[in-house]
């Protein structure tokens, strides 16, 4: 990853943050919509959560050796 | 009659299968790309409604059903089938060739079948010609899932059969059309059987199993047309089954956590179809014509999409050989094209805007909140966040980005497996910026507008910090040479059990009854060859041998001379 990529990826970020708070200020269908940034939160608790809880299933049961139905 | 069959797109495409082998070589390829294309235009040109019945039995059978629903699915099976040509255009495997076109001619049979029996003789079509695409793998590993494969559908297609036979006997309709919410035995065998076929959770394994051990150009035919052939029979018979819109988020969430496990790329891909389908479930749970609409929307853009993704996964074991994230990387180079078609369409399905995932998952949440369904919005969106780190992060970065891990020769790809690929990414970013192409196809109309501010807000917050995310735990994600147990394990595991108690206990069995049965016979012809020898056996007396069955020579002379004198007197009687 090169520095550009961090600061497109940034002004992104800022401009859908600037558009939420000016647009669509007043947008409210879910309970969500009064969280302030929620959708950025849920993307990146959600990565989190998806990688460790898939990381500790598979390590209780999931994955197991290449040659386990041979062996 | 048998010339009116000639107007059923499903039967040209099984024509065909029948006619390739009568084909030189040379231009085999050609021709295989030719019948989808004939089904294309007649599907295209055909009006709405029952254009052919045929008697069966007692019953009318509907064999051509066209509707708007049926149409749209229709084309783009015909379309993706005529693509899956292209990349198979350098193929010469007759088997296969004659396989995918009797599949692509069970799927089209599948999506026309106005009744019930027709619906599942092109079912059962689908999976016998499916199956041929695992084992013309030619590994050891492929034959035996392809055996897999097979018992599980036939399973699948016994449930599905029984159903049927259960709504018959109860009075039900023969036709098929949308079944009340009622959990009957009847219903509950045939929803039974069309969910295995849409990969729900417990009953999916045999995905997972089977589409990684296909051949490159099989299972690019595969990831398109079973399930999502499937997904429109339960867009047909189940709208607004409540249950399924739990199942479907728990399919979405499943497929997702085991695709970031997959260490095998195009177990990843799998698994994604199941998470996918898992959206397409939900909105047939809600059953409202919004959501419909959405179901189909997704449907067809996966049947775009996944395979255009499994070509390109394709590609990468054409071109190295393997296809274990353990194994690849640091070939980003050597393969850019490839790299640059697989990123619309792992974009695509995640649901960048101005790409035709985009249009069609914000169609399915837009339903879900009609229907004030708040938490399966958040957690479809746990499974696009899903989606994007495995298809759109975790395969190209250790497929192609990260350090090399294992030495491999990166030979070079066909053209035409290059061109198939264009055409898919081509119709991924077509739908994408003009998805009223579309929408107006969809069997509901609607003025729904994917391109809001909010959404782009929504999904530009969602992928940027997922991609965040990735890049900072990505060494959590798992890359080592293992595999993953899923419910596969229950048939599996017991295979040598099941088959000493099912197949070798009776085999003994009836082994040792049928030896048994050979000596008794042997022993009771020898014993009525002579039942006196039984009786009287032979003994020695006077140090000669006294037979109970033999005479001694005077005896015999002494008898051959009675003989004899009976037949001088009866020549005398009657000369």
């Amino acid at each position: 990853m090169k520095n550009w990529h961090w600061i497109a990826l940034g002004s992104l970020l800022i401009a859908s943050l600037i558009l939420e708070f000016t647009y669509l200020a007043d947008y409210a269908s879910h309970w969500w919509n009064h969280v302030p940034a929620f959708y950025a939160l849920w993307g990146g608790l959600g990565c989190a959560a998806l990688i460790f809880i898939s990381k500790g299933l598979g390590k209780i049961f999931i994955l197991s050796d290449e040659d386990y139905y041979d062996a | 009659m048998m010339l009116e069959l000639l107007s059923v797109p499903a039967v040209i495409l099984i024509l065909g299968a029948l006619v390739l082998p009568l084909i030189p070589e040379r231009i085999r390829s050609t021709v295989f790309i030719i019948f989808p294309l004939v089904a294309l235009a007649m599907v295209w040109t055909m009006p709405e409604g029952n254009l052919l019945q045929a008697s069966f039995a007692s019953y009318e059978l509907e064999l051509l059903s066209v509707d708007k629903l049926s149409r749209i699915f229709g084309l783009l099976f015909a379309l993706i089938t005529a693509i899956g040509g292209v990349y198979a255009f350098h193929i010469k495997d007759l088997g296969q060739q004659s396989s995918a076109l009797a599949y692509a001619g069970g799927t089209l049979g599948v999506i026309f079948a106005g009744d019930f029996f027709t619906l599942f003789i092109f079912w059962e079509i689908m999976a016998a010609a499916s199956s041929y695409l695992i084992w013309a793998r030619g590994t050891e590993e492929s034959a035996k899932a392809g055996m897999r494969y097979l018992l599980v559908h036939i399973f699948g297609g016994g449930l599905l059969f029984i159903g049927i036979l259960l709504h018959l006997s109860g009075g039900g309709s023969l036709y098929i059309e949308s079944i009340e919410p009622a959990y009957t035995a009847a219903n509950i065998f045939i929803l039974l059987g069309v969910a295995l076929n849409t990969a729900v959770p417990p009953l999916h394994a045999w995905l997972a199993d089977a589409y990684p051990k296909a051949t490159i150009t099989g299972a690019v035919f595969m990831s398109a047309l079973t399930t999502k052939s499937a997904v429109y029979v339960m867009i047909r018979l189940f709208p607004g089954w409540e249950i399924l819109i739990w199942v479907g988020v728990i399919m979405a969430i499943y497929g997702t956590i085991y695709a970031l496990l997959a260490n095998d790329i195009r177990e990843i891909l799998a698994y994604s179809i199941i998470s996918q389908i898992g959206y397409m479930v939900t909105v047939i749970g809600i059953g409202t014509e919004i959501a419909l609409n959405g179901a189909t929307a997704h449907a067809l853009n996966n049947i775009i999409y996944k395979p255009l993704l499994f070509m390109a996964a394709g590609a990468v074991i054409h071109a190295t050989g393997t296809s274990k994230l353990s194994e690849l990387g640091g070939f980003a180079k050597k393969m850019p094209l490839i790299i640059g078609l697989y990123m619309v369409g792992a974009l695509s399905i995640s649901g960048m805007p101005f790409l035709n995932g985009f249009v069609s998952k914000t169609m399915i949440s837009g339903a879900i909140g009609d229907a004030h369904l708040e938490w399966p919005i958040l957690l479809l969106l746990i499974a696009t966040i899903g989606t994007f780190l495995h298809t759109g992060l975790k395969l190209p970065y250790f497929t192609w980005f990260s350090e090399k891990k294992s030495e491999f020769e990166v030979s070079s790809i066909p053209t035409n497996m290059k061109v198939a690929m264009g055409m898919g990414a081509l119709f991924c970013i077509l739908f994408g910026v003009a998805p009223q192409l579309l929408y107006s196809q969809l069997p509901y109309p609607t003025d729904f507008q994917p391109f809001s501010v909010y959404n782009f807000v929504e999904m530009t917050q969602i992928l940027v910090l997922a991609f965040v995310g990735f890049w900072f735990l990505k060494r959590h994600l798992n890359v080592s040479s293992t595999i993953s147990l899923d419910t596969d394990w229950f048939y599996r595991q017991p295979a040598d059990i099941v088959r000493t108690v099912f197949v070798e206990a009776p085999n003994n069995l009836f082994g040792t009854a049928e030896n048994g049965a050979l000596k008794l016979a042997n022993k009771l012809s020898k014993f009525s060859g002579n039942p006196m020898k039984a009786f009287l056996p032979s003994f020695i007396m006077e140090g000669r041998e006294v037979r109970s069955d033999g005479f001694t020579a005077p005896i015999s002379a002494a008898l051959a001379f009675i003989l004899f004198g009976f037949l001088v007197a009866i020549l005398v009687v009657l000369l």
